[in-house]
């Protein structure tokens, strides 16, 4: 996980059990609790976690000097690691942050010890606490990226990261999938050939090329576009990491296909005639200014035809309104077919129908409008 | 990382504070935590309490009984008077045991076989009491061989039922187990705790004997089942051999001819290592004698403490 910190507490354990002529030396992390985690120790052991609240280690203001172990609790863990019996201790206070009790634990299996060096050992105090508050960084560090990828992939969409150095990227699955290349880290520089080849295989990737080429260079750029790949289209947001291209950059890929194509289906629904299929009133009146703006720009000529039924009243009290329907039906149908694609033909309401057209020349309002009458 | 560890933050000796009876002591020994600097909830809360000790009896010796895994307190029913009749009786549920079992456990502290040896040496020590009989059934054998290796003026005696150092195989040494047949037990304990159970339990038990398979489901049951799923872990990974070899109290070991966690060589083991021991074994099957055979039980206790009683 860490290994310099951790071999770096092995190391300051061995250094320490030789120079007292130690039996056991632990280095622990003990949070305010007394529960202890025991991070290193020579010899090495397989300790789990304890706790020394009880153990009176705490009670006492620590010396140079060891202390006979009859005095304290000591966790059966730490006896068991013992060849024999303990006969004496020293605890090492290294406070660090959020342990603040913790400290290295130095036992002895004989009551007195000899040798002139235990009363240096505080002079470590310093190292451990330090070497200790790396190595708890580091063990978080791990854990909130251990937490950051379960997020990373909680996530429906795609998601690209680069760093603020512009040295490194990581992906989630989605987006790992979308670019043909494996989740996790990443070199920035390469991801950039999968992220290009992805925006060249879209439909609309002239647009996306213009739009971001535009971009190149500009750390706060924001925004979001679709990239059209065939029948899938995704929406793209990219946006700097805390508003701030020194903090890397973020690429959210998601796929709105579905969703574009209930929205699709329900402005078709919102805009035609569910009779005739033509486009209704409301879509006229939006669509017919637009035609207008275009044609004034562009100095043409707009005409407007209002086409109705003659005696529809009595088709519908003769023959019922199924059949006026279908005459409704018929006429929209034909109407359509003497038009234009690009005239717009509405059903206005009732069996009158309105038309919009751009046209040349004036003389050409009459043809299309006989050609309407004739149509049978 | 381990899905059934509570997030970091959780502590749940919290929940303790939630309880009244023990509230009512919390705010008595508040008061003691200005003299003291010691950690709150450790004065707050005594190991007694909080793994719910019984004492009963009228002998002036004290015997400690301390279950096994998927039982709590009351598999001593059978074998509780006897004692009662003789002994000053303490016993308790296991940390992560008994009907409030969660709130004892700690998924660090008792990860290990010592987190619980160091409760059982808190418990006595807080009750003030030296020199007594330990009988452990099960994982509290070696519970009670760690608490005796580090605290040997608390312990006389130790009976040790259906006892095992190590539960998986290795070179020479027979503990009736292959990772692999664990693993399998692991998972399916982890799939379906239920279905687990309803397999596991008359095995356990080793006998046709419906009520004490109803019994033994119960008290299962009652565990967590992310704990359970824990403390079977910290169960068949342990290895106590080494602890085994230095116990420095006289115990006394029974198990049945026929047990599906600990076979013959583990009592024999056991009895050729732990440096004074005797072995008893019971012609019967099963790993819970001391439910399903006490009489038996009882029988060979009254002949190995014979010394003590008299």
């Amino acid at each position: 996980m860490t290994p310099s910190s951790s071999e770096a507490l092995y190391e300051l354990c061995g250094f320490a059990r030789v120079a007292c002529d130690a039996a056991l030396v632990i280095a622990l992390e003990v949070d305010d609790a007394g529960r202890a985690a025991p991070v290193a120790s020579s010899p090495p052991h397989g300790f789990s976690s304890f706790n020394l609240a009880r153990s009176g280690v705490f009670d006492v203001e620590w010396s140079a000097s060891p202390d006979g172990a009859d005095k304290y609790r000591l966790p059966t863990a730490v006896v068991d690691a013992l060849p024999e019996m303990p006969g004496a201790l020293l605890f090492v206070p290294a406070p660090v942050e959020h342990a603040p009790r913790s400290g290295l634990l130095l036992l002895w299996t004989q009551p007195a010890v000899p040798t002139p060096l235990v009363e240096h050992v505080r002079l470590l105090a310093s190292s451990v606490a330090s070497t200790l508050a790396a190595r708890r960084e580091a063990v978080r560090q791990v854990a909130m990226r251990d937490q950051f990828n379960d997020l990373l992939e909680s996530v429906p969409s795609g998601i690209v990261l680069f760093d603020g150095d512009g040295q490194s990227a990581m992906i989630n699955e989605r987006a790992a999938a979308l670019l043909a290349c494996s989740s996790g880290s990443h070199r920035a520089s390469d991801l950039a050939a999968p992220m290009r080849a992805l925006r060249q295989r879209c439909d609309n990737h002239a647009e996306l090329e213009t739009t971001y080429a535009a971009q190149v260079g500009n750390v706060h750029y924001a925004a979001i576009h679709h990239w059209v790949l065939g029948d899938r289209t995704y929406e793209v947001d990219t946006h700097p990491v805390s508003g701030d291209g020194q903090h890397g950059r973020i690429w959210l890929f998601t796929d709105v296909t579905a969703e574009l194509r209930i929205a699709a289906k329900l402005r078709g629904l919102a805009q035609s005639d569910p009779l005739t299929g033509l486009p209704n009133r409301r879509h006229f009146e939006e669509h017919s200014i637009q035609i207008l703006t275009a044609a004034g720009a562009a100095a043409r000529i707009v005409a407007l035809l209002m086409v109705d039924v003659d005696h529809f009243k009595r088709i519908n009290d003769t023959h019922g309104h199924p059949v006026g329907d279908a005459v409704l039906k018929a006429v929209a149908g034909r109407c359509n077919d003497v038009l234009r694609d690009g005239d717009l033909f509405a059903r206005f309401g009732g069996e009158e129908f309105i038309g919009m057209l751009t046209i040349a020349t004036e003389n050409e309002v009459a043809v299309v409008a006989e050609r309407l009458r004739c149509n049978r | 990382m381990n899905s059934a560890r509570p997030p970091p933050f959780f502590d749940p000796r919290e929940a303790d504070f939630r309880s009244s009876s023990i509230a009512v002591e919390a705010l008595m020994l508040c008061a003691l935590r200005v003299f003291t600097k010691t950690n709150f909830y450790e004065e707050c809360v005594s190991c007694f309490a909080k793994l719910h000790g019984r004492r009963s009896g009228a002998g002036k010796t004290t015997a400690i009984l301390s279950h096994g895994f998927g039982t709590d307190q009351d598999a001593w029913a059978s074998l509780r008077p006897w004692f009662e009749e003789r002994f000053d009786v303490i016993s308790f549920d296991l940390a992560g045991c008994g009907p409030a079992g969660a709130e004892s456990y700690d998924f660090d502290r008792h990860g290990s076989m010592f987190g619980y040896a160091d409760d059982l040496i808190e418990l006595i020590d807080e009750l003030g009491v030296q020199g007594c009989i330990y009988v452990g059934h099960s994982m509290s054998s070696m519970i009670g061989a760690a608490a005796a290796c580090a605290r040997p003026e608390l312990f006389t005696r130790m009976v040790m039922i259906g006892a095992s150092p190590r539960y998986l195989n290795e070179g020479d040494y027979v503990g009736g187990f292959e990772q692999e047949g664990l693993d399998q037990l692991f998972a399916s304990m982890a799939a379906n705790f239920q279905a687990w159970v309803a397999g596991f339990a008359p095995m356990v038990v080793g006998i046709d004997d419906r009520e004490a398979v109803a019994d033994f489901s119960r008290t299962l049951f009652q565990m967590r089942p992310d704990i359970a799923l824990n403390t079977s872990r910290t169960i068949f990974g342990s290895d106590m051999r080494r602890t085994a070899r230095r116990v420095p109290t006289p115990v006394h070991l029974i198990q049945t001819a026929s047990d599906v966690a600990v076979p013959l060589q583990v009592g024999e083991w056991l009895a050729a290592t732990i440096p004074d021991a005797t072995l008893d074994i019971i012609d019967a099957s099963g790993h819970l004698p001391h439910i399903t055979a006490p009489v038996e039980v009882l029988r060979i206790i009254e002949q190995r403490l014979a010394g003590i009683l008299s």
